[in-house]
């Protein structure tokens, strides 16, 4: 990649380079230049909008402010070096490492329920019997266009005792003592539970896609064998959409990572949540509530770092699997 | 393509340059009718643009433009990003009381001392004008209203249950077992984790001091008896179950205020706003009293306030603290304040002229403002910290924490908690600190 | 037929006329109640948020409170009325917003993402997979933790509190890239490309005229990934944007609830902004729903 990271004001293109001679390919100079003009505008957007801010927060990780004695003055404030200081904060805080425990806790929870709804939802709309296929689908995928701070408004409704038509129900039933959702206990479930409603029709849609692409007649022997609607799906329907089962599973591991919008829309509603709930939360309250950015840079630093390394996996199978087939 | 790709990245300069041009052209500190300054003011409180429109009508040489902000939370927060990145913040802003010391020591306000006017001072009470100095010769912002505390209780209900309006805490304690022993779906009042402004002011009320300047060091007291005692006694409450221990302002606690379960609220002289858009049917049935005191020791403490400051970014101080000052002293404006935004306005003077009627909400009470007046005379000195934040969201934490495990042990621990995280992020920013 | 570690794991949009398509039923067989009420299970569970906005946006402000949860009420067109006067119609304006962000960003980001992908797909060139590994690395990195230094970076231009701010970063999507290569190399064959490089034609020329038509129907779906992304992202016009009439919805109605808090009336107009707004969304999702086939697996069977 060109060195575009530092044109401040993005409007420069990187200059094209020419291919070494002596290679050959299909088209030799103007093949050349033309993908790399064609890149120009996604580059210099990625240079500007992603890479810099992320070494901007890379430079600041490794900074503190430091006051002199009331720091009331204008000129009290001095920015110094603070080598690995941040990071051995953020590790060394409770606070951080529960939050850590917590998204771990909540990631065990929503991504197998989530996983295992969108596998069973697109194989009852692959199976051959199901009615009220389209309204369902429809209707499953819908929360997908619901922002995670309006959905969270909602299900905040939903649970409060006082106005929650589901302790209306629990009443009916006679369950005079059930504990509020939003209680210390049950606020991670309360919680998984929007990531749930949101995210289960993309995940049942990317498996619908998947296994609608492979062909009936395959279906076709086993039924003449005997096998039952469940033995199909369950031994030849799954291990064919295997890929997209890793790949849905990895893009749920890394949203689980990042939940942010949720619990901290759920948190004034509750005593359950702390303003450093979930890693990201953390992030936030140094930024913000504490006016700290340079710790909140270190931790967001880790976070992403955390993210790669989960991700690791993900890029391999991706960029030796789905492009081994191009020119 | 190549030449629409060069096209988009001239267009792209030429706007930002259009932009850029656009926010630092004007550096004349005179404005006329024809070219006149414009400042923008950062506000939340409902409705203000309608004040500022009054200025706008009558003064064509400085227009004030309201950016409506979130609440007084983020609209400080953004400050401090705008303040952080060098550019971007407005002329003016609404400040709360508490966050002064911290937006000053960000060096995010501008001191007014040499634009204000000499006689803007003894229009405030002296309490409320160290507030926007710090105790030093400079002047951070002029006031706008303040929030003494004061007790809502359902009249109806209490007579029901032939209940007495407590004057003590003790006396409080007392109603609080009466009327849930008498109806266990009904609670006196609540204990809030989420609002750390409303148990700062009970603390005030009890004589503490969170912070104060000892020469060159900030002292940290929120461990200290004053706080122990207000801690104790609501974990006492919530332990034995007299109160209720969910947060106020949820939907959970509006429906609880209209349908009588909060039958008591220990708010502040802007409650009646709150109580009518949360409560209308309700209207006529509460009545307000000062604060229980502690043994009869009469002394108040502030739930909210807030006041107008001038931006260390703006480039026409003298214009906006022109506009502050008359937005918060100019007889016109403060009743214009008051009808609109429903605020107590901090000049007293003012005040007393303009807040004769009791609130619509309140119709029953006639002598609503003269409770008021008496509690906001009762209320006691209190000094704001650099790291309010801090300390506040360490209150959200730990009192959270304190309110599930319902017991008085934890309420304590809480306090504590508070303590050293407020001190220990003063250490870690280099602040110097008394111990 | 395997279907071991030879498949293709990558996101391509079903392609008619591939050799992966099924084909169509010939018989019909009855409909089995039981899978049938699972599927409406799911669908009542996810519908049931939807249907508690619809019947609390009919409710006044004491009626939200006081009333049973799903006792609809008569209130509706005076909630809108009054979400409309609220500021003077800045509701519907935040709506015009976030038709700017979300429609005319995803517009010309999935351009931007169609040219990169299809250069990365269709070209040999020295750095290509070093350009594309750094690409997709920017779909790990979260948006909240980018908007602080974007704001920082930004403000040094002077552009933050304005609509580029907000619109310029979310141009970007790695995502949309990573989608755009792999739907290039699915559907645009290549001897199609070299036939009219014989016939002289500009690259430019086959890329607009040739590829991007026959990427349509993944184009479409890089739209509305994009679309999506832009209306959830909370974070940055939250930072970015001081003057609420830039706002996007999500950042308006949030600022509604957040007063809601000492200002409870403002409840009735949150609901009613949120049913409102999600009303063009599912509307845009069911004109454009054939095209949600987001498919990991396509090539699984050719194998």
């Amino acid at each position: 990649m060109t060195a575009t990271v530092d044109a401040p004001r993005g409007a420069t293109p990187p200059a094209p380079r020419h291919p070494p001679a002596g290679r050959s390919p299909k088209r030799r100079v103007k093949g050349a230049l033309t993908p790399w003009l064609m890149l120009t505008p996604g580059i210099l957007l990625f240079a500007v909008f992603m890479a810099a801010p992320i070494f901007y927060t890379l430079l600041l990780s490794f900074q503190k402010e430091q006051v002199k004695g009331l720091g009331l003055g204008g000129d009290s404030r001095t920015r110094e070096f603070a080598g690995l200081e941040n990071y051995v904060a953020t590790f060394s805080d409770p606070e951080f490492l529960a939050s850590v425990a917590r998204v771990l806790l909540y990631g065990l929870i929503l991504v197998p329920t989530m996983l295992g709804l969108a596998l069973l939802f697109a194989l009852l709309l692959d199976a051959r019997r199901t009615g009220a296929k389209g309204f369902s689908r429809v209707s499953i995928f819908l929360p997908y266009a619901v922002p995670a701070v309006i959905s969270s408004l909602l299900w905040g409704f939903l649970y409060l005792p006082a106005v929650s038509p589901f302790y209306w129900i629990f009443e009916q039933l006679g369950w005079d003592d059930v504990p509020s959702l939003l209680s210390p206990g049950l606020v991670v479930f309360a919680i998984a539970n929007i990531g749930l409603w949101g995210g289960v029709g993309f995940n049942m849609i990317v498996m619908y896609t998947s296994l609608k692409a492979v062909p009936s007649d395959i279906y076709e022997a086993a039924r003449i064998d005997g096998a039952s609607e469940v033995q199909i799906a369950w031994r030849i329907k799954v291990p064919i959409i295997m890929p997209a089962l890793i790949m849905t599973a990895l893009f749920s591991m890394i949203a689980t990572l990042q939940v942010f919008a949720e619990p901290t829309t759920l948190r004034p509603l509750t005593n359950s949540l702390s303003t450093s709930w979930s890693p990201l939360m953390f992030v936030y309250r140094d930024a913000f509530t504490r006016d700290d950015i340079y710790s909140a840079a270190a931790t967001s630093i880790i976070i992403a770092l955390a993210t790669f390394a989960i991700s690791f996996l993900f890029l391999r199978v991706v960029q030796r699997r789905a492009f081994g087939q191009e020119d | 393509m190549r030449s629409t790709i060069r096209m988009g990245a001239v267009a792209a300069i030429a706007a930002a340059a259009l932009i850029m041009t656009g926010c630092s052209a004007d550096g004349a500190s005179e404005g006329t009718a024809d070219d006149p300054i414009e400042l923008t003011y950062w506000a939340w409180a409902p409705n203000l643009d309608k004040v500022v429109d009054l200025w706008n009508e009558e003064h064509p040489e400085i227009q004030v433009t309201v950016n409506k902000q979130d609440g007084g939370d983020p609209a400080i927060t953004k400050l401090l990003t705008a303040i952080k990145a060098g550019s971007g913040a407005p002329d003016l802003i609404q400040a709360e009381y508490q966050k002064i010391p911290t937006l000053v020591a960000s060096d995010a306000l501008a001191d007014i001392a040499e634009s204000v006017g000499d006689d803007v001072a003894g229009q405030f009470p002296e309490g409320v004008w160290q507030s926007v100095t710090l105790g030093s010769d400079a002047v951070y912002a002029v006031p706008q209203d303040t929030g003494p505390m004061m007790f809502f209780y359902r009249a109806d209900l209490f007579e029901q249950y032939g209940l007495t309006v407590p004057t003590t805490w003790d006396e409080y304690a007392e109603t609080a077992r009466a009327l849930h022993a008498a109806d266990p779906t009904k609670y006196l009042g609540t204990f809030s984790a989420n609002d750390a402004g409303w148990f700062a002011g009970l603390s005030q009320q009890a004589k503490a001091e969170w912070w104060s300047i000892d020469g060159d060091s900030w002292g940290v007291g929120i461990d200290e008896e004053p706080t122990q005692k207000v801690a104790e006694y609501w974990g006492g409450l919530v332990a034995e179950g007299a109160i209720d221990n969910k947060p106020m302002y949820t939907p959970e606690w509006n429906a609880a205020l209209n349908d009588g379960s909060q039958a008591g609220w220990l708010g502040a002289v802007w409650g009646p706003g709150v109580l009518s858009g949360n409560a209308a049917d309700t209207a006529g049935l509460w009545e307000a009293a000062t604060l229980p005191t502690w043994d009869g020791d009469v002394s108040n403490g502030n739930w909210g306030g807030s006041s107008t400051a001038v931006t260390s970014q703006s480039k026409n101080v003298d214009a906006a603290t022109e506009f502050a000052t008359w937005l918060n002293t100019d007889p016109e404006a403060v009743a214009a304040l008051v009808e609109q935004t429903g605020i107590y306005p901090a000049a007293t003077d003012a005040a007393a002229s303009i807040l004769t009627e009791a609130p619509e909400f309140f119709s029953n009470q006639p002598d609503f403002y003269d409770v008021a007046a008496e509690a906001a005379q009762a209320v006691a000195p209190f000094t704001y910290g650099p790291n309010v934040n801090v300390a506040f969201s360490a209150y959200n934490d730990e009192f959270a924490k304190a309110a599930e495990a319902k017991s008085v042990d934890a309420f304590l621990a809480a306090v504590t908690a508070m303590q050293k995280t407020t001190i220990d992020d003063l250490k870690a920013g280099g602040f110097s600190v008394s111990e | 037929m395997t279907v071991t570690t030879e498949t293709r794991a990558a996101l391509v949009p079903e392609l008619s006329g591939t050799a992966g398509r099924r084909a169509p039923k010939d018989t019909r067989v009855p409909v089995a109640v039981g899978s049938t009420a699972v599927l409406l299970l799911g669908a009542v569970y996810c519908l049931l948020p939807v249907a508690w906005v619809l019947i609390a946006s009919t409710k006044d402000a004491s009626e939200l409170f006081s009333t049973f949860t799903f006792a609809p009420s008569t209130h509706l067109w005076d909630n809108i009325v009054d979400l409309t006067a609220y500021r003077d119609g800045l509701y519907w304006r935040w709506m015009l917003n976030t038709a700017l962000y979300a429609g005319v960003g995803a517009v010309i980001s999935t351009y931007i993402s169609a040219l990169s992908g299809y250069a990365l797909a269709k070209y040999v060139f020295p750095g290509k997979a070093t350009v594309f590994r750094i690409l997709l690395m920017g779909v790990l990195v979260p948006g909240v933790i980018l908007a602080i230094p974007q704001y920082l970076l930004l403000a040094q231009v002077g552009l933050t509190n304005t609509y580029w701010s907000v619109l310029l970063p979310q141009l970007i999507s790695p995502y949309g890239i990573y989608l755009a290569r792999i739907y290039a190399a699915a559907a645009v064959p290549t001897d199609i490309i070299e036939s009219a490089r014989t016939e002289g034609a500009r690259e430019l020329f086959i890329f607009h005229r040739i590829a991007l038509p026959m990427m349509g129907p993944g184009l479409v779906t890089i739209f509305l990934f994009q679309f999506v992304a832009v209306w959830n992202n909370f974070m940055l016009p939250y930072i970015m944007l001081g003057d609420d009439r830039l706002f996007p919805i999500t950042v308006g109605l949030s600022g509604l609830l957040n007063q809601g808090a000492s200002l409870p009336s403002m409840y009735t107009l949150v609901i009613t902004g949120a049913l409102l707004s999600i009303v063009p969304l599912i509307a845009l999702f069911l004109v454009l729903q054939r095209y949600w086939r987001v498919d990991l697996a396509a090539g699984a069977v050719k194998a």
